[in-house]
């Protein structure tokens, strides 16, 4: 169960993404995962959205491309709300 | 206004730059290192125990050892001299490149010829950090079955070396050798599969080959 730990580094990048960008707010974070990754989607959603909740990040939402014989984990891109 | 940005960032990028470093070190001070990962009990404190008895006089090594609680496999391994830590990760499933970093503190790595990293029992968490070192290697014990290369896709992929190991119970429990290296392979062409035993210590020789080949190629 190292996926929070996955959650926690997805929202550190988000947050640093986010820092860089005044006035910014994050509201949807898009991953890349292999199914060789070793990362199993449903517990990150579970770490995730744990993490989230009353966090200040509070509603990010998480959306999960998975792709077969690859083991990439990759935060490919954030959708933001700029001012 | 909304909008996409890419970011294009693996997600544990702290850990993969720490690895590089630790890389970095292990290649100047010529210390081959191997991540031994299984699930619990398949016998990786075992093979570590056989494999520091056999070691060629004169070969430095050292041990990390990783387990949720206790200094049960650090205090098995001390006993051949070599120097040996116990990272106690306490509740975390994994080792990961800070946590080498920080328990390599005061040992001289260019004394050393070959670091044996032995994670946390556990076939999923472990295979997503890189530790620095210059192999993976997954341990199958023959009463696990022959499908956990099917089971575990992303260590079997990651490792170079395969070991089943516990060869001797190969004739009291229902495993097929033929199928479990078939299952391998279809994960990972490449990497190479030894038999081996530490209660009848077949296939050993191999496996001291292995390691003593890449010692003396770094």
């Amino acid at each position: 169960m190292h996926e929070i730990g996955i959650a926690a580094s997805v929202l550190d990048i988000v947050r640093k993404e986010v820092g860089a960008r005044p006035g910014a707010r994050a509201l949807v974070v898009g991953l890349r995962i292999g199914d060789l990754a070793g990362v199993d989607p449903e517990s990150l959603r579970f770490g995730f959205d744990a993490l989230v909740k009353d966090s200040d990040l509070e509603p990010l939402q998480l959306e999960v491309e998975y792709l077969a014989a690859r083991d990439d984990l990759d935060v490919a891109w954030i959708e933001l709300e700029e001012p | 206004m909304n909008s996409v940005v890419p970011v294009e960032t693996k997600v544990l990028n702290e850990n993969q730059r720490l690895a590089m470093a630790l890389r970095e070190r292990f290649a100047r001070a010529g210390t081959l290192v191997v991540n031994l990962i299984s699930s619990p009990g398949s016998g990786k404190t075992r093979l570590l125990e056989r494999t520091l008895e056999l070691l060629p006089d004169g070969v430095h090594a050292a041990v990390l050892t990783g387990d949720i609680q206790t200094d049960a496999d650090a205090s098995r391994l001390a006993r051949f001299g070599f120097p040996v830590r116990q990272i106690t990760t306490g509740g975390t499933c994994h080792l990961d490149a800070k946590m080498i970093d920080r328990h390599l503190e005061g040992w001289d790595l260019d004394e050393l010829d070959i670091l044996f990293i032995e994670n946390v029992g556990n076939l999923v968490c472990p295979s997503s950090y890189d530790l620095g070192e210059h192999a993976k290697i997954v341990l199958l014990s023959v009463p696990e079955g022959e499908e956990k290369p099917l089971k575990y896709p992303s260590i079997f992929f990651k490792s170079k070396l395969i070991l089943i190991t516990k060869a001797d119970l190969l004739p009291y429990v229902p495993f097929d050798l033929g199928v479990a290296r078939k299952n391998a392979r279809s994960v990972n062409a490449d990497a190479e599969i030894l038999l081996v035993s530490c209660q009848t210590d077949e296939g050993l020789g191999d496996w001291m080959q292995w390691l003593s080949s890449r010692i003396s190629a770094g």
